[in-house]
């Protein structure tokens, strides 16, 4: 273990022991809000990220997967009075088996088509949903503020609960993204990326590890979507399943650096901070000043670091050890 | 060289969070009283959502007497049971997104200190924003969201000036009806075509419910989304359908969209019926000028109503001086949403929430004091005014006119809808 390594390794402790403590330190509902915000926004750029990073599959459909884990938990709890703990592994569940229903008709797709597919695919859904009586369509669903407490995964007094549920999702998907990374099927996932044709020859069953990809990638982002649902006590489509949703978790990733570990997280950082204290500076005066910084601001990012911001941090990193004349580390790795 | 440029963008963009930081907690007068006001003030929206707030900021003038305003309006009083303290609004955009509103309101109750909230316009963001100040007991004023569900929650901190929206479609077939009177025509077949957010969504429940129980018949119904940009296939359904009356809720944009695509494609039924909200907005008259005449709209409210109140001429004069623009019925129940909140918490004679709570149960505002069609304010135990009631206008010439209920109608209705071609 080289110096840097061992940096790295202190300061994400060091992180993640501000990250648990963060709710205990700072009481203020805003700030507390806020964090949330951002790690809910995190995970869903890492879940994007095990498809559209390291499988190379880029979806810009993802709200459907967000809006079936809301809307499950939530038909469950408003009409069947099922615990949405439950409801959001059955949300996880059903996202799963559509990701794979829809994903072996649209992986046979390449490239920017595949995209494509799943744009027109999200549209489909929000558009069904809206009509579909059963779900409540455009009215949506209101789920009770009664019964507060850990059981029913309502919090109405204190949002540190909320936190701390967002902040388990964030590492249950980190997790996930690290075991698949470092074992065969991360291998295979970069071989697929890089040159499907190669890896094809080579063996590897396309078909079988993009489905992988994403099922696991639909999975943890219906269970994001649950706990919006249990956080914000109200879903619609317009809420769950628009476009602009599916856009943002495709930023939020490639803002912070596509296909490394931690770069949903710094782009969901940096993302939330900009949206949130341009539109409380600007927003309020009704000039729409706050979208055009919010706009100009990703701009400069995507013009001076291509690759994200785990990207930039990346290649700083590789300078850093060349001039040390350490060994080259493979560009992707990241953070 | 790329290396300093980077290091220049990356410093730019920690200086803006920084400046930011600093501006948030910038100091504030004790002597004042804090309203939150969280309204679309970014986004399709938007130019509603300045609008309103220019209404609010008018409201609230006159109760610090910036503006001395003669006659009995209910907001004239200002505060003297507060020693004659001042109002001051605290804007918050929520961009037509529910979690954003949410946001808002946590912000404004938590780190503003509002005393009390007044928004959406959106029923969907007034949904979860209220839901936060209900959390935090705050009094939540809605003014303008129909969506009848939001007052059937059971909320003890929800208050709702506006009718909403089952009275308004209600109004909508004892208007039919008494036109085929008057005319000697039948209008018994229906196209509706609504956005399909809550309100949109909720209106069309609402509309075929009421249709089939008072002997309509709905011939097609279409709910389009309300960002649309293109509506060229929706009117190509609504024209094969050949409806007598099509019944239409939009917000500002796509009822813009949709008076240009029935233009071009030709699409002219003998009645068109608008849910007020983009059609009321003066935006739409702006943009469309004479290709937005004649389509009725639901209406809360109609400037022409000022011939009979002459409140209403009185504060209009003022927006108009103001900000350039008439009032319309948005910004009109926003301003009276406004007036409302300070009468209440004048009567309160305090800024604790409970206190404002208690006033805004016990308001009863007469007729005469208000520039709405309305008998007066006073709220059920629900939290809705029961008083509220709804109007037909309209565009006539390029002016909005009261067309119904007929006794106090300023104009006859232009019927039927002209042809694209003659006009």
């Amino acid at each position: 273990m080289d110096r840097l390594t061992l940096v790295k390794r202190i300061l994400g402790l060091a992180v993640l022991i501000v990250a648990l403590g963060f709710p205990l330190i700072v009481t203020q509902p805003t700030m507390v809000n806020f964090a949330i915000l951002i790690l809910m926004a995190a995970q869903l750029g890492v879940a994007w990220n095990i498809l559209g990073g390291y499988a190379g599959q880029v979806s810009l459909g993802h709200a459907v997967f967000y809006g079936i884990g809301a809307y499950t938990s939530s038909v469950l709890a408003a009409k069947f009075g099922l615990s949405p703990w439950l409801g959001m592994l059955a949300g996880g569940a059903i996202a799963s088996g559509f990701a794979l229903l829809i994903g072996w008709p649209c992986f046979r797709l390449k490239g920017h088509y595949f995209a494509m597919a799943t744009l027109a695919i999200a549209a489909i859904v929000e558009v069904l949903v809206t009509n579909w009586d059963y779900v409540e369509g455009a009215i949506g669903i209101y789920l009770p503020m009664t019964n507060s407490g850990w059981a029913g995964m309502v919090f109405t007094r204190s949002k540190t609960p909320y936190f701390y549920i967002a902040l388990g999702l964030l590492l249950l998907s980190l997790l996930v993204s690290r075991i698949l990374q470092k074992s065969y099927i991360g291998y295979y996932f970069r071989a697929i990326k890089e040159d499907p044709d190669a890896a094809r020859s080579l063996g590897i069953n396309l078909a079988r590890y993009k489905l992988v990809a994403i099922a696991a990638s639909a999975f943890l982002t219906a269970m994001g979507g649950t706990l919006y649902a249990q956080k914000e006590l109200f879903i619609d489509p317009g809420s769950v399943l628009a476009g602009s949703l599916s856009i943002k978790i495709a930023l939020i990733a490639i803002l912070g650096g596509v296909g490394t570990l931690f770069g949903p997280v710094v782009g969901a950082l940096v993302l939330i901070a900009i949206e949130e204290f341009t539109r409380q500076i600007f927003g309020s005066t009704g000039m729409g000043t706050d979208m055009i910084i919010y706009g100009g601001i990703i701009v400069i990012i995507a013009m001076f670091s291509p690759g994200g911001i785990a990207g930039l941090l990346g290649e700083w990193e590789r300078a850093w050890r060349a001039r040390r004349k350490l060994v080259y580390t493979p560009p992707g790795d990241g953070i | 060289m790329k290396r300093l440029f980077r290091g220049l963008g990356l410093g730019a963009l920690g200086c803006l969070l920084l400046a930011s930081a600093g501006l948030m907690g910038a100091a504030r007068a004790e002597d004042e009283i804090r309203i939150g006001a969280i309204y679309p003030l970014t986004g399709a929206a938007a130019g509603t959502g300045v609008e309103l707030k220019a209404a609010a900021e008018l409201a609230a003038a006159i109760v610090n007497k910036e503006i001395p305003l003669p006659g009995n309006l209910a907001a004239g009083a200002g505060m003297p049971n507060l020693k004659g303290a001042k109002i001051k609004l605290i804007f918050g955009d929520h961009q037509g997104n529910p979690q954003v509103g949410a946001t808002e309101a946590e912000r404004l109750i938590t780190q503003e200190h509002v005393v009390a909230l007044i928004g959406c316009y959106f029923s969907n963001v007034t949904a979860t924003a209220s839901q936060v100040a209900e959390r935090y007991g705050v009094p939540f004023l809605n003014a303008s969201s129909s969506s009848t569900p939001l007052t059937e929650r059971g909320f003890k901190w929800f208050f709702r000036t506006s009718p909403h929206d089952d009275l308004f479609v209600a109004n909508f077939y004892d208007f039919l009806k008494a036109v085929e009177q008057k005319k000697g025509v039948q209008l018994r077949k229906l196209a509706l075509f609504n956005e399909n957010t809550l309100w949109g969504g909720e209106t069309t429940k609402i509309e075929v419910k009421l249709a089939e129980e008072q002997g309509f018949t709905v011939a097609e119904k279409i709910l389009y989304p309300a960002k649309s940009t293109q509506m060229t296939s929706e009117v190509q359904r609504l024209k094969a359908a050949d409806p007598q009356v099509l019944m239409q809720s939009s917000y500002l944009g796509d009822a813009i969209l949709s008076m240009k695509t029935y233009k071009e494609l030709g699409f002219a039924p003998p009645m068109v019926l608008a849910n007020d909200a983009g059609f009321s907005d003066s935006e739409y008259l702006k943009t469309l000028g004479k290709d937005g005449n004649f389509v009725l709209s639901r209406e809360v409210w109609a400037l022409d109503l000022a011939d009979r109140n002459p409140l209403i001429k009185q504060v209009n004069d003022l927006m108009k001086g103001r900000n350039g623009v008439n009032l319309n019925g948005n910004s009109a129940r926003v301003f009276t949403g406004v007036a409302v909140l300070a009468d209440a918490i004048n009567r309160a004679g305090s800024t604790q929430p409970e206190a404002i709570r208690k006033a805004l149960q016990e308001t009863n505002i007469p007729a005469d004091q208000i520039i709405m069609p309305w008998k007066g304010i006073k709220f059920d135990e629900k939290g809705q005014n029961s008083l509220g009631t709804g109007i037909i206008v309209q565009v006539q010439n390029e002016q909005y006119r009261t067309v119904w209920p007929f006794d106090i109608a300023t104009a006859d209705i232009v019927y039927p809808f002209p042809k694209w071609e003659g006009r």
